[in-house]
C-alpha cells in the first residue's frame, strides 16, 4: 500500500499506517498570472515556466487554457493540479457538448463550477494547490473572476496571482483599474507587458517567454510565446557579489 | 520524515490550515420598526487587497438580510445554503419565512458543522413578525442571541465601544437605555463607525454598503470609503 | 367493481388498462369498513368525533384510541385499519417536532397534512434507492384538525395520497349518510358548541349501539389551548345538550 496512489483520491497517497497523506505543498509550480478588463473585453498574461523549486524545470508550458468558445483560465501554483483541473473542465465541456442541446456553458458557469471544485477540495482538507483567474465575455459583458486553494473567490477589473499580486497589481491598479472602459487594446498590451517586464526583473521564478490572451466579441485569441525587451545595463554599475 | 537518534520516525510536515481571514466589518442596528445593516466591501488576504468590491450583505427574504465577516468562501457557501433553504421553505409551506424561523434555522445550520465550522460571524437582521426591527447575532458554531445592535469583523474592536455608547447608552446616567434610535440616527452612526474604522483598520475600506429594511421594503445606499 | 377483477389487482404499483390502481382502491374500501369518524371546522376551532365499538363487555373501552395528538396544535381522527396509522402518526409527529426544532415555530397544518400524504404513496418497492416503508397501501384515512396562523382547518387524507380541505367531513362505515346529514346541518357561522352537538348527533344516527360517553370519543383543537380530548364529564354535558335538543 505504501506510496501507492489511491484510485478514489487521485492526489493522495496511502501511508504505511493506512492513513491518507494529502498534498501539503506544491511541487512543480507556475508563477504569476495577470489580467485586466479593457474596452473590447478581457486580457491576461502569464509566462511559460514551470519551476521545480528554484530550478527552471519546464520552459515551454502553457498556463493560459481555453475552455469553450469565450473563456480562458489562467493558472498559477501546482501544475499537476492544474492539469487535473484541465482534465475535469475538458470532461465537463465534452459532456455538455454531447448533450447536443445548443446550450454552451458561459464564463460565469465555468467560474462557478471551478469555484465549487476548489471549495469542495479545501473542505476535504485536500486542496488543489492553485490560484486561478477565469476570464471571459458573456452577453457582451467582460468577466474576471479569481479562485484559489481555499475556495476564496472575488471579482475585480484588474487582478494578479502570486508574486504579481505584490509587484504587478499596484501597477495595474494605477494604470488600468479606473479606466477599464476606455482602455484600448494597444494600451492594455503595453500595461501588461510592462508588468511582466517588472516581474521578470524582480520575480526569481519568472521567465522571459510569455503568452498573452484576450477574449473579445470575436472570441478567444492566445498569442504564441514571445519575449520582452529587457535592459540589464544597470548590472554594470553594481559593485560586489563577485563582479 | 524526521529520523531521531533513537531510530523513531516523526512525521515532520507543516499542516495546512483550511481557513483564512478575509477581513471586513459588518454591523446592524435595530430600530422600532426598521433595521439598518452596513458592511464595507473590501476583501483582503494578509496585506493584499483582493478586491475593492465584494459585498458581504445578502438579501434572504423581503424582510431579512444576512451580513457576514470572517472567511469569505465559507460566508458565501453559508449564504447560499440559507437562501436555498428559505426558498425551499417558501415552496413547501407557501409562505415567506419569518425572521425568528430564519434565525433558528441559521443556528441549526451552523451547529450542524460544529466540528468543522463555517468560520463566519453572521448577523441576521430585518423586520420580525410584529413589524419590529430585529438583529440576531451568532458565533461560528451557532450560539444565537437576539440583540438591538451588533458589530463583527476586523474593526469590531473599534466600533463596539462606540456602539455601546451611542446605541446602547452604556455607562451613562440619566438616560433611557431602552430607547431605540431613529432611522436618521442609526444611519448616521453606521456611517460614522465605518469612516472612523477605515482610518485605523487596514482590512476595512473601499465602499460602504448600507441597507435599510422597513415596512416599505429594502432600500440600499452605497458610499465611498478610503481606498488606502 | 369486483367483477372487473383481473391480474392487475395483484401488483401494488401496476396500473390496469383502464388506468386504475386496484390495491389503492381496495385500501379505500377498507376504510369504509372502519368505524365512523367525523370532523367539523368552525371559526372557533375544530371538533373531531369517533365511534368506539365496544365489541365485548370485557373490552376496556378507554384502550381504544382513534383520536390522537400530533402536536400541541394538531390532532387527528382515523378510520380503517387503525394499526396502519401508527407509522403515519409517528412520521407526522417527527415532522412536526423537526419543524419546531429548525424554525422555532409550530408547523403549518397544511404542511403537516401534506407530509402525511407524502407517506401514503411510499408503498411497494422503493424507487431510486430510497427505503421502502410499507409493502402495500396504508388502509387508513385521517381527518387532520389543526389551528395555525391561517385559523382552524380540517383536512382529509386517504390511501391514494390526496389531500382535501373540508368544513365538515365523515369517514368510515356509514359515512355517506353522515356526510348528507353534515351537509344539511352545517352552516358557515356554526359555533364550536353547536359543532360538538352536531358531531354527536350524526354519530348517534349512524351508530348501532346507544350513544354513551363511553362509546364515543371527542376532541377539539382551538386557537389558545390547542388540542384536547373531552373528558367523560364534558361528554356527558354535551350528550345532555343533544338530548335537550331532540
Amino acid at each position: 500500500m505504501n506510496g501507492i496512489s489511491s484510485f478514489e483520491h487521485p492526489n493522495s497517497t496511502v501511508t504505511a499506517d493506512g492513513t491518507y497523506k494529502h498534498t501539503t505543498s506544491p511541487i512543480v509550480t507556475g508563477t504569476s498570472v495577470l489580467a485586466l478588463k479593457y474596452k473590447d473585453g478581457v486580457m491576461l498574461t502569464a509566462d511559460c515556466l514551470a519551476s521545480y523549486g528554484s530550478l527552471a524545470r519546464f520552459r515551454n508550458v502553457e498556463r493560459l487554457h481555453p475552455v469553450g468558445k469565450n473563456t480562458i483560465i489562467g493558472a498559477s501554483g501546482d501544475m499537476s493540479d492544474f492539469q487535473h483541473v484541465q482534465n475535469q473542465l475538458n470532461g465537463l465541456m465534452l459532456s455538455e457538448h454531447v448533450t447536443d442541446d445548443d446550450q454552451v456553458l458561459g464564463t460565469k458557469s465555468i467560474y462557478k463550477y471551478l469555484s465549487n471544485i476548489m471549495y469542495n477540495r479545501r473542505s476535504k482538507v485536500n486542496p488543489l494547490w492553485n490560484k486561478f483567474i477565469v476570464a471571459g465575455l458573456e452577453d457582451g459583458e467582460s468577466f474576471l473572476g479569481f479562485v484559489d486553494l481555499y475556495g476564496t473567490t472575488y471579482k475585480s477589473p484588474v487582478m494578479a496571482t502570486g508574486f504579481g499580486a505584490h509587484i504587478a497589481l499596484p501597477i495595474l491598479r494605477k494604470y488600468a483599474e479606473a479606466r477599464c472602459d476606455t482602455l484600448t487594446e494597444e494600451e492594455a498590451i503595453e500595461i501588461l507587458d510592462n508588468c511582466m517586464r517588472v516581474l521578470y526583473y524582480r520575480d526569481a521564478r519568472s521567465f522571459n517567454k510569455i503568452q498573452r490572451a484576450k477574449v473579445t466579441a470575436s472570441g478567444i485569441e492566445i498569442t504564441a510565446p514571445y519575449s520582452l525587451e529587457t535592459n540589464w545595463d544597470f548590472a554594470e554599475s553594481i559593485i560586489g557579489y563577485g563582479a | 520524515m524526521l529520523q531521531h537518534k533513537d531510530g523513531s520516525v516523526q512525521n515532520h510536515q507543516h499542516g495546512w490550515e483550511p481557513y483564512v481571514d478575509n477581513g471586513g466589518t459588518s454591523l446592524a442596528i435595530a430600530g422600532e420598526d426598521f433595521c439598518v445593516i452596513a458592511s464595507d466591501t473590501r476583501q483582503s488576504e494578509g496585506y493584499s487587497i483582493n478586491t475593492r468590491f465584494d459585498p458581504k450583505i445578502h438579501k434572504i427574504t423581503d424582510k431579512i438580510m444576512l451580513a457576514t465577516t470572517g472567511y469569505s468562501a465559507d460566508a458565501k457557501r453559508l449564504t447560499e445554503v440559507i437562501k436555498m433553504q428559505t426558498e425551499r421553505y417558501f415552496y413547501k409551506h407557501e409562505k415567506n419565512m419569518e425572521s425568528h424561523a430564519a434565525a433558528q434555522m441559521l443556528s441549526v445550520i451552523l451547529y450542524q458543522k460544529r466540528f468543522f465550522p463555517y468560520y463566519v460571524f453572521p448577523i441576521l437582521a430585518g423586520i420580525d413578525n410584529e413589524g419590529k426591527g430585529c438583529v440576531y447575532s451568532y458565533d461560528p458554531v451557532g450560539n444565537m442571541e437576539r440583540v438591538t445592535f451588533q458589530v463583527y469583523g476586523s474593526a469590531s474592536g473599534m466600533i463596539q465601544p462606540f456602539l455601546d455608547s451611542q446605541v446602547g447608552f452604556k455607562n451613562q446616567q440619566n438616560v433611557d437605555k431602552t430607547r431605540l434610535l431613529t432611522k436618521e440616527e442609526a444611519i448616521s452612526i453606521a456611517v460614522d463607525s465605518f469612516t472612523a474604522a477605515t482610518e485605523r483598520d487596514i482590512y476595512t475600506g473601499d465602499y460602504l454598503e448600507i441597507y435599510i429594511v422597513d415596512a416599505n421594503g429594502i432600500h440600499r445606499e452605497q458610499k465611498p470609503l478610503k481606498f488606502d | 367493481m369486483f367483477l372487473t377483477r383481473s391480474e392487475y389487482d395483484r401488483g401494488v404499483n401496476t396500473f390496469s388498462p383502464e388506468g386504475r390502481l386496484f390495491q389503492v382502491e381496495y385500501a379505500i374500501e377498507a376504510i369504509k369498513l372502519g368505524s365512523i369518524a367525523i370532523g367539523i371546522r368552525t371559526n372557533e376551532g375544530v371538533v373531531l368525533g369517533v365511534e368506539k365499538r365496544i365489541t365485548s363487555s370485557l373490552l376496556v373501552g378507554s384502550s381504544i384510541e382513534k383520536i390522537l395528538e400530533i402536536d400541541t396544535h394538531i390532532g387527528c381522527a382515523m378510520s380503517g385499519l387503525t394499526a396502519d396509522s401508527r407509522t403515519i402518526i409517528e412520521h407526522a409527529r417527527v415532522e412536526a417536532q423537526n419543524h419546531t426544532f429548525t424554525y422555532e415555530e409550530t408547523i403549518p397544518v397544511e404542511s403537516l397534512s401534506q407530509s402525511i400524504c407524502d407517506l401514503a404513496l411510499r408503498f411497494g418497492e422503493g424507487a431510486h434507492g430510497e427505503k421502502s416503508i410499507m409493502s402495500r397501501p396504508f388502509g387508513v384515512s385521517l381527518l387532520v384538525a389543526g389551528v395555525d396562523e391561517k385559523g382552524p382547518q380540517l383536512y382529509y387524507t386517504d390511501p391514494s395520497g390526496s389531500l382535501v380541505m373540508y368544513e365538515a367531513k365523515a369517514i368510515g362505515a356509514g359515512s355517506e349518510g353522515a356526510q348528507v346529514e353534515l351537509q344539511q346541518s352545517y352552516y358557515k357561522n356554526i359555533t364550536l358548541k353547536e359543532a360538538e352537538v352536531l358531531v354527536l348527533k350524526v354519530l348517534k344516527q349512524v351508530m348501532e349501539e346507544k350513544l354513551k360517553n363511553t362509546n364515543v370519543q371527542l376532541a377539539k383543537v382551538v386557537p389558545k389551548t390547542g388540542y384536547s380530548i373531552y373528558s367523560l364529564g364534558e361528554l356527558e354535558e354535551i350528550i345532555a345538550r343533544l338530548d335537550e335538543q331532540e
